[in-house]
């Protein structure tokens, strides 16, 4: 009878043994990637010794095929990498393919057949762009076709569904690209299109609608779905630590809302910003000032939301909570500096991080929206940029990686890093290392295990 | 060049004739399945027809999807026996359910493909791919199995298939890349001939002018307007004031009645009358900014007459910027709200019957307010055409009298 010992202890000793498991293991584990932007769809990571900088031939410890293209982020749980591709005549071969983590080999490749593909652009988007998520138990895939897929960590298919076949094709001229994202057991999907638009909640386990809310009066959107945490409570967005610590000015700050009992949910398109109730698909409130059509996913921090829109549009600062139209009375500043069409933004302490797609990277004081430089950062970008340690990613279309200190006043560039392809992807990181896509491999940056 | 067309099309022909003639049951190669049922063994059968029959039945919302599972692991377990019945199980216009299918499929034919000797039937494959009738995508994978078996199947089976609906584009392609080498190597018949071929199988608009273009440039003639059925002869009208977005909803005098010698009050208070236009560019794009004017909420007005060698069914395809409505023989076929779009090629389809001799076509097309940001265009324009099924012309032509006031209301 050797189980179930522990019980036998004395709380206090068994309390110490915790803390010094703690003490001596270092982490208490390595954070996962599950979905598009990391855990909280930030693109912050609590990881530290990330790689700073690498070629193809110096810091890549596998490097792997793929098949078709795709700009979905690779998502990262345990010791597997989930990614999705899309190719064939009309980008209608779907693909859901598990690599393993230490070896980039493959584990498991789905194969699906899109229903509906749409029209696509030829680098930037296709029926693979917007990225997975995993609960750890199950991957749920959506592709610009219209499909939602859940799979098992086996490789075993779920279920699936043809929204397209369901509620009308999606019309979009560069592919749908919204990321899906998960809520306790909801799957959360917004499908802005030229067609009736609407967001879905989907039974995670059974794929059943749970609720479907129409957006009638809304069109075209690329953006993804973001869940803004109830209020009042302490800054959520990962904080990386520069250097190992933690910056206490940053974290401490709390603004509470007291009207926000609730996790909202946030989409963005059709000129505006609109809150949702992620349970039940109410809508709670919109705030005016968005382009018309939307591609950054809103971030948050300190209690507040970042969304931007561009080119030529704004980044505003709102403070969530409320009903109705709240745009008099709930935007705290704003700012048309360096807004971007496709990547979103990044916010790291008191910092937000812009680049636009021609590569021109703008930091902004996240307290007041005023700007601390500007910067050319590479060439033009797609892709999102993520951060950890204490750094800033940003991957161009060329294949370059710029990575910068990070809640400096200073903009103080770390290292250029080139890659042999084009890079539209988002990057993901997690145990330790970078996922780096690019236009025809995946590859995994980092000190050896 | 001639000689690598006429070996692909007797290596294909073999390959139907493989496909058709298949070998009798209990023959080497035969897939054991095939030979159970025949043999007695209805429960074998039963099984693999009840999980089928689970999986067709899978619902919106993902209803059944467990049981869907279970079938489909049950199919899996099977073994290539169940590939034909599973080749025919995909061919449905279910994805769903034919990804289900296709999941054991696939899983079957992984196995077989690590084996030295892979047991998989491979003149049921043939047949299927060679088969249009199938569902495409399903046809496409199985010419891909095939070509992994057979290193070389897809080079010649495709460049043969220039009417097959699934590989007419890969078909075309391959013909202009003959085209391209024989031109490359001076022989000019061949490569005309190749480009022919290329052009009048075409249907996709890309190859259809990449085709006219490689025709012209060696002198032949090419017509992408018949050929594509664009209609490029119009009558044009307008501005009309439409504030903001209020173009889609208002009704202005053609609407009502077809006067192509009236004068109405435009925008602005100016007098407006039908003046003659012809698309302006090789794929029957209309430019309302250059026929009408530059102007913001506003709508115009196309009308075209057409000649029909017969009563026919046919497709109108359309796309305008911003959007468009359009009435054939005074009934309002298409009409689609939308603002700030492109005009695509091809972006709606819309099955119209269209009547023995002259159709009277009218297409109106709103311009919206200027874009926020400045610097986006602010482009008015329309494409139409009529086409069958395959998207080939159907033979009308322009009946608009000469001038407007020979025009009949």
């Amino acid at each position: 009878m050797t189980t179930h010992c522990w019980r036998r202890l004395p709380k206090p000793v068994l309390a110490l043994a915790a803390f010094a498991v703690l003490l001596f293991s270092g982490r208490a584990h390595a954070e996962n990637w599950p979905g598009w932007r990391g855990a909280d769809r930030t693109g912050v990571s609590d990881e530290l010794g990330l790689p700073v900088a690498w070629s193809e031939d110096q810091g890549v410890l596998w490097k792997t095929a793929l098949p078709g293209s795709g700009i979905s982020n690779p998502i990262v749980w345990d010791d597997r990498v989930f990614v999705t591709s899309s190719d064939g005549r009309d980008q209608d071969e779907l693909h859901l393919i598990c690599l393993s983590r230490d070896d980039g080999g493959e584990q498991w490749h789905l194969r699906l057949w899109g229903s509906a593909p749409t029209l696509y652009h030829p680098t930037k988007s296709n029926m693979a762009s917007p990225s997975p998520v995993t609960d750890g138990e199950h991957v749920f895939a959506f592709f610009g076709s219209g499909d939602v897929v859940c799979a098992d960590f086996g490789g075993g298919l779920v279920w699936q569904r043809s929204l397209a076949n369901e509620y009308g094709a999606f019309e979009n001229r560069f592919a749908a690209s919204s990321s899906p994202l998960l809520y306790h057991d909801l799957l959360l999907l917004q499908c802005d299109h030229y067609g009736p638009s609407y967001l879905l909640a989907l039974d995670k386990r059974t794929g059943a609608n749970r609720w479907k809310s129409d957006r009638p009066d809304v069109w075209l959107s690329w953006s993804s779905p973001q869940l803004m945490p109830p209020a009042p409570q302490r800054d959520a967005v990962a904080q990386p630590p520069a250097g190992g610590k933690r910056s206490r000015a940053a974290t401490e700050k709390t603004v509470v809302a007291a009207d926000r009992a609730e996790e909202e949910l946030l989409v963005c398109g059709s000129h505006r910003l609109d809150a949702y109730n992620p349970s039940t698909g109410e809508k709670l409130w919109t705030v005016g000032g968005m382009s018309r059509e939307c591609v950054p996913t809103p971030v948050f921090g300190h209690g507040l939301i970042f969304a931007t829109t561009g080119p030529n549009g704004q980044t505003i600062c709102i403070r969530p909570g409320g009903r109705g139209d709240v745009s008099a009375s709930h935007v705290v500043w704003s700012n048309i500096r360096g807004t971007p069409f496709v990547p979103s933004p990044i916010l790291v302490g008191d910092y937000l991080y812009l680049v636009d797609d021609k590569g021109v990277g703008t930091c902004l004081d996240a307290t007041n929206g005023r700007m601390v430089w500007r910067k050319r950062l590479g060439g033009a970008f797609t892709a999102s940029p993520v951060a950890g340690d204490g750094k800033l990613y940003f991957c161009d279309e060329t294949g370059k990686t710029t990575v910068i200190e990070a809640e400096t006043k200073k903009y103080r560039e770390l290292a250029r890093n080139q890659l042999d392809e084009p890079i539209f992807a988002s990057p993901a990181i997690s145990q330790r290392r970078l996922f780096v896509r690019t236009s025809g491999h995946l590859y995994c940056i980092g000190a050896a295990p | 060049m001639k000689s690598f067309a006429v070996l692909a099309i007797a290596i294909t022909i073999g390959a139907l004739h493989k496909a058709v003639a298949l070998p009798a049951r209990g023959e080497e190669g035969t897939p054991r399945g095939f030979a159970d049922e025949k043999t007695g063994n209805e429960k074998t059968g039963d099984d693999v027809a009840q999980a089928i029959a689970v999986i067709a039945r899978i619902g919106p919302q993902a209803e059944s999807s467990r049981e869907a599972r279970q079938a489909r692991d049950r199919l899996a377990q099977r073994g290539p026996d169940v590939i034909p019945k599973l080749l025919d199980a995909m061919d449905t216009t279910n994805v769903v359910a034919a990804n289900w299918y296709r999941t054991a499929y696939d899983e079957i034919v992984a196995s077989e493909l690590s084996r030295p000797q892979p047991r998989l039937p491979i003149e049921a494959l043939r047949a299927y791919a060679a088969d249009s009738d199938r569902q495409g995508r399903v046809r496409r994978s199985v010419v891909r199995l095939l070509d992994r078996l057979e290193p070389g199947f897809a080079a010649a089976f495709v460049p043969t298939r220039l009417d097959d609906p699934e590989f007419r584009s890969d078909a075309v392609e391959a013909a202009l890349a003959v085209g391209s080498e024989a031109e490359a190597s001076g022989d000019r018949d061949e490569a005309i001939d190749q480009f022919r071929r290329a052009f009048e199988h075409a249907r996709d608009a890309e190859q259809v002018t990449q085709a006219a273009a490689k025709l012209t440039a060696l002198g032949e003639q090419a017509d992408i307007t018949a050929h594509l059925g664009l209609v490029t002869d119009w009558y044009v009208l307008g501005p009309f004031d439409a504030s903001a977005y209020s173009g889609f909803a208002a009704v202005f005098p053609p609407e009502e009645r077809i006067d192509l010698h009236a004068n109405y009050t435009g925008k602005e208070g100016k007098a407006i009358g039908w003046s003659r236009h012809a698309a302006s560019d090789a794929l029957g794009q209309l430019n309302l900014v250059q026929c009408i004017a530059p102007v913001k909420e506003a709508v115009g007005y196309a009308y075209s007459e057409l000649h029909a060698p017969r009563e026919m069914e046919a497709q109108l395809r359309c796309g305008a910027d911003d959007n468009c409505t359009v009435w054939l023989n005074g009934e309002r076929v298409f009409g689609r709200e939308q603002w700030l779009n492109g005009t695509r090629f091809d972006r709606f389809v819309v099955p119209v019957r269209l009547r023995e001799g002259n159709n009277r076509l009218l297409v109106k097309v709103c311009q919206g307010p200027q874009h926020k940001d400045p610097e986006v265009a602010n482009n008015w324009s329309l494409q139409l055409r009529f086409c069958d099924a395959t998207g080939v012309g159907v033979g009308l032509v322009s009946a608009l009298p000469a001038t407007a006031k020979e025009a009949s209301p």
